[in-house]
């Protein structure tokens, strides 16, 4: 019962504990498909599929120009969402991230 | 290898050793006959005393090896069924050879009157002493040594026995050798050369003629000698049953000694041969008949004479045929004379021994009989030959290598890793084995298997040659103790195989499990949590120790988990509350209730512990508290409302009292203090800083979630808090910095209001109270103290412009101010916020009706509270 790392071990039995810590904070969620998300997570399960509330989500386009194929520019688009349900399956990984 | 002390790097003697059961032959008559060793008394007595007996030991298992030596004594006795695996033959016969030269130069010089009939030639020839490989160097020993003597029937002889072995009678002691011992009427090396080159001759040209062969033998071979025909004849058979074998297989083993035999005789030169020839024709005249062998046959050789060795050449392939259950089909035949002589002979001589001569002088119905009979058995014998073509090619001890080397690779596949052969093994699992060698210690059992394993059959294997060949007599019942215990000890070692399922390896991430059919190997072993309960518990186990005060946002977030884990479970445990008790009362029902009630107060233990909120304060800490700390969180802020319903009225107040001893300590207020504050009247014309929109929403947060339970306590608590908490706020709290913020101004509002309101619904009643009196006063001090320390910074106190809305709660403030001000007061209020209340006038004007309204409305909430109103303004 004295164990000393009750403030340490204790609530992070699992990978999934430290997602729990997460909850309702601010996430940076990077997903296949050259795909990140920031926001507020409501809620995930076991397969990582995740809730997310207030997100910003920024895609990366590689466009190659036609004339050169070897010159590659990645673009960024960026979509705001207000809620948002992400399959799991996509979910590359999960990332505290301070509220800026 | 010393076995009886002896250097061993003498050739002779590892020769011996080979051969020990001669050795143990010899050994016997040491002790037997003191007459034939009477020259070399003190020779024989060294030896005894080298030997000490143990070959009397050895030879009481003599006998049983001849079986295991020379082939199963069930198997017809061919060539072939006797084993090549030992060299008597080879080895020996070579050495024999010249000894046997020595032997007869000896005897050749030696006057020939020298007969006496007990006088054996070895006792008195070139070897001085009784080594025990005499018998060797004696050219009719190594015919006696083949076990085929048992072919005729005739049990080994017993070396006691034979009083006086000659040389003679041992060299007549060929193939047929037992047999001529024993009938003591022997014919002469020539006479049996002569036999065999006749057989050979005559058997290509024609198996008929009968008178022919006796011819034959005699111009060829045979020598003046004083030795009758007849004598001969009998045993002409036995001698030549070979030759017919040997023709028609036409390849004798190297290692058989009857060719080396042949050979010997044969490559004699002529005065050496005569000599011999004397000398076993005169041995054999003049040795003792053996009395067993001369009753057994006593009529033979005068009935049977001429017939025989005919019919033999007549049959050659029959006789190979060694069809020993034939026999049986003679036994009653009345012409068949020699039914007793073949019996004890052995397979090979029971034969077909009618033919054209026979038949001519049987009847009809005899003769017609015999031919069917015959062509029976004929047609028998040779399926008979056909299956036992290979008979007694293995010897036992082959089988038994052989099962070892089976029994072997059976265990190695049963999954032994750790065999000895690191060939095999690295083939089977490269990886593993270089790992395992790299790694040395950590596997745990399987090294005392490898060794156990290694003993049975390495040490077994090789026993073969070293252990093996020296107990090579011990017969075939050794063979099978040794089978046996290795099977045995195969079965130990299985047991002992590594008994625990797993094997952790040091730096693995995981445990190795072995895998099994009935235990399948675990792919993943989590070890879980007792329960959430535990978790929680060791969290609630008391206030860490101080050091622990370190509170980051991981530790901080993991508390608030825990708050929610507990809190989800009261909550739940709510949920479940039994059903009420009626008056009658049901016992298990209360039992129910007082369990409940228990399990409740436990939960809210646990969450009052997971809160923090009696972890002891640290002024100035550069962290802040760890309950503060969990309030920054916006998560944190939800918990309060709802642990503040199951809290006690002594937990409420603990709780207030932190929040608001570290008022300027929140987030919400120390985020939200303004530098932004100071700007607007300095410049007017910069944009008005806004609070970050984060920020905006904590304080946003916090007013929905905190404030609302703090107004429910503090509109109820006696004026005796609420001082106490305005007190703490005055000491502790940085009062310039809460003016500005949002949150700090609505605690103060909340505080002042409160006790306004306390002053007029009770103040009334008992103005002049005793004891309450003393509150008052010390409310109307702090009230001055806060007014005093609010008043300078009245112009400050807008977070805005006057066209900014958002200032509800300063007018709320002031409105509470205002209430509780003395009229000195309320005129210093007026002065300082006189000109925000005329700005926000002003600019309502020119805002769209409803929104006009709205500000107004805020502003007078402070104007009627110092018994004004905004109409009057305008």
């Amino acid at each position: 019962m004295a164990d000393v790392e009750d403030s340490g071990a204790s609530a992070a039995n699992e990978p999934l504990d430290l997602v729990r810590l997460c909850l309702d904070e601010t996430v940076f969620v990077k997903l296949r498909g050259d795909r990140e998300l920031k926001g507020r997570l409501h809620g995930y399960d076991s397969h990582c599929n995740l809730v997310l509330g207030d997100v910003e989500e920024t895609v990366y386009v590689v466009e190659e120009d036609e004339d050169e194929p070897s010159s590659e520019a990645v673009r960024t688009v960026k979509k705001h969402s207000e809620m948002l349900f992400v399959r799991g399956d996509s979910v590359v990984l999960i990332s505290p991230q301070p509220a800026s | 290898m010393s076995f009886f002390g002896f250097d061993t790097t003498l050739p002779r003697d590892r020769g011996h050793q080979k051969s020990a059961p001669g050795f143990s032959h010899s050994d016997a008559f040491a002790g037997l006959s003191d007459r034939a060793r009477g020259p070399t008394d003190d020779d024989a007595l060294d030896f005894d005393d080298t030997y000490d007996g143990l070959g009397d030991q050895l030879e009481e298992t003599g006998d049983d090896l001849n079986e295991d030596t020379f082939g199963a004594e069930a198997e017809p006795a061919t060539q072939e069924s006797v084993g090549r695996d030992f060299d008597f033959g080879g080895a020996t016969a070579a050495m024999s050879r010249t000894m046997q030269e020595e032997q007869m130069l000896y005897q050749a010089r030696q006057p020939p009157p020298a007969k006496k009939p007990a006088s054996p030639p070895k006792s008195a020839a070139t070897k001085p002493k009784r080594s025990g490989y005499e018998s060797y160097a004696e050219p009719g020993y190594i015919p006696r040594l083949e076990a085929n003597a048992s072919l005729w029937g005739i049990a080994p002889k017993k070396p006691a026995e034979e009083p006086k072995p000659t040389p003679a009678a041992a060299s007549v002691a060929t193939p047929a050798a037992a047999q001529a011992a024993a009938g003591k009427k022997m014919m002469s090396l020539e006479e049996v050369e002569a036999m065999m080159r006749a057989q050979q001759t005559k058997k290509p040209v024609t198996p008929q003629p009968p008178p022919q062969v006796p011819q034959h033998q005699d111009p060829i071979s045979q020598p003046p000698s004083q030795q009758p025909p007849q004598q001969q004849t009998p045993f002409a058979p036995s001698i030549l049953q070979r030759p017919p074998q040997s023709a028609t297989q036409s390849t004798f083993g190297p290692g058989l000694q009857r060719p080396a035999y042949q050979a010997e005789h044969q490559a004699l030169p002529p005065e050496l041969a005569q000599s011999l020839r004397e000398m076993t024709l005169r041995e054999s005249a003049a040795m003792p008949a053996n009395e067993q062998a001369r009753a057994r046959e006593p009529a033979l050789p005068t009935q049977q004479g001429p017939t025989q060795p005919r019919q033999i050449l007549q049959n050659p392939n029959r006789l190979s045929g060694h069809g020993q259950p034939l026999q049986q089909h003679y036994h009653p035949e009345p012409r068949m004379p020699h039914i007793g002589a073949s019996h004890s002979r052995g397979p090979s001589f029971q034969g077909p021994v009618v033919h054209a001569e026979q038949l001519m002088h049987m009847n009809e119905a005899e003769r017609k009989a015999y031919l069917v009979e015959d062509a029976r058995r004929a047609k028998r014998n040779h399926k008979i030959h056909l299956l036992s073509k290979d008979n007694g090619l293995m010897t036992p001890q082959d089988k038994n290598f052989i099962t070892r080397i089976q029994l072997q690779q059976l265990v190695a596949a049963t999954g032994n890793i750790d065999e000895q052969n690191g060939e095999a093994a690295l083939n089977e699992d490269f990886y593993y084995q270089v790992y395992s060698q790299i790694r040395g210690a950590p596997r745990q059992n399987p090294h005392q298997p490898a060794n156990q394993f290694a003993q049975t059959y390495l040490f077994q294997t090789g026993g073969r040659y070293g252990l093996a060949g020296r107990r090579h007599h011990r017969g075939a019942d050794n063979h099978m103790q040794r089978m046996e215990q290795q099977v045995q000890r195969a079965v130990e070692a299985a047991k002992l195989k590594p008994k625990n399922k797993q094997l952790v390896i040091e730096g693995s991430l995981g445990k190795i499990s072995f895998s099994n059919a009935k235990t399948p190997k675990p792919l993943l072993n989590i070890k879980r949590p007792e329960s959430s309960d535990s978790k929680t518990q060791n969290q609630s186990k008391g206030p860490p120790s101080r050091g622990a005060m370190h509170v980051d946002n991981k530790s901080v977030l993991k508390d608030i988990e825990n708050v929610y884990t507990t809190l989800m479970r009261l909550e739940d445990h709510e949920r479940h509350l039994p059903p009420p008790v009626d008056v009658a009362g049901n016992d298990a029902l209360i039992h129910e209730h007082i369990a409940w009630q228990q399990g409740a107060k436990a939960l809210i233990d646990k969450i009052w512990s997971d809160l923090k909120v009696m972890e002891p304060i640290i002024p100035n800490s550069p962290v802040s508290h760890p309950f503060i700390a969990i309030l920054s969180h916006p998560k944190g802020k939800k918990t309060i409302p709802r642990v503040f319903r199951h809290i006690d009225e002594q937990q409420r107040i603990t709780l207030i009292t932190m929040i608001v001893v570290h008022l300027d300590g929140l987030d919400v207020v120390r985020l939200a203090m303004p530098p932004y504050a100071a700007a607007p009247e300095e410049d007017p014309n910069a944009p008005p800083a806004t609070l970050p929109r984060s920020v905006r929403d904590e304080i946003d947060l916090f007013h929905r979630t905190v404030m609302p339970s703090l107004f429910a306590y503090v509109n109820e608590a006696p004026l005796s808090i609420v001082s106490g908490l305005l007190g703490l706020v005055l000491d502790r709290t940085n009062v310039q910095q809460l003016l500005r913020t949002r949150v700090g101004l609505s605690v103060l509002a909340m505080l002042v209001s409160r006790a306004e309101l306390v002053k007029s619904t009770v103040g009334q009643q008992q103005q002049q109270g005793g004891p309450e009196q003393q509150d008052w006063d010390l409310w109307a001090a702090l009230y001055g103290r806060l007014f005093d320390a609010a008043e300078p910074a009245l112009a400050h106190l807008f977070p805005g412009r006057a066209n900014d809305a958002d200032d509800v709660h300063v007018w709320q403030f002031l409105a509470a101010m205002g209430a509780g001000a003395s009229p000195e007061q309320q005129q210093r209020l007026v002065l300082g916020v006189k000109d925000r209340v005329m700005e926000t006038v002003a600019v309502s004007k020119g805002l769209p009706q409803e929104m006009a309204a709205q500000r107004l409305g805020n502003v007078n909430l402070f104007m009627r509270a110092i018994g004004l109103d905004v109409e009057l303004l305008s």
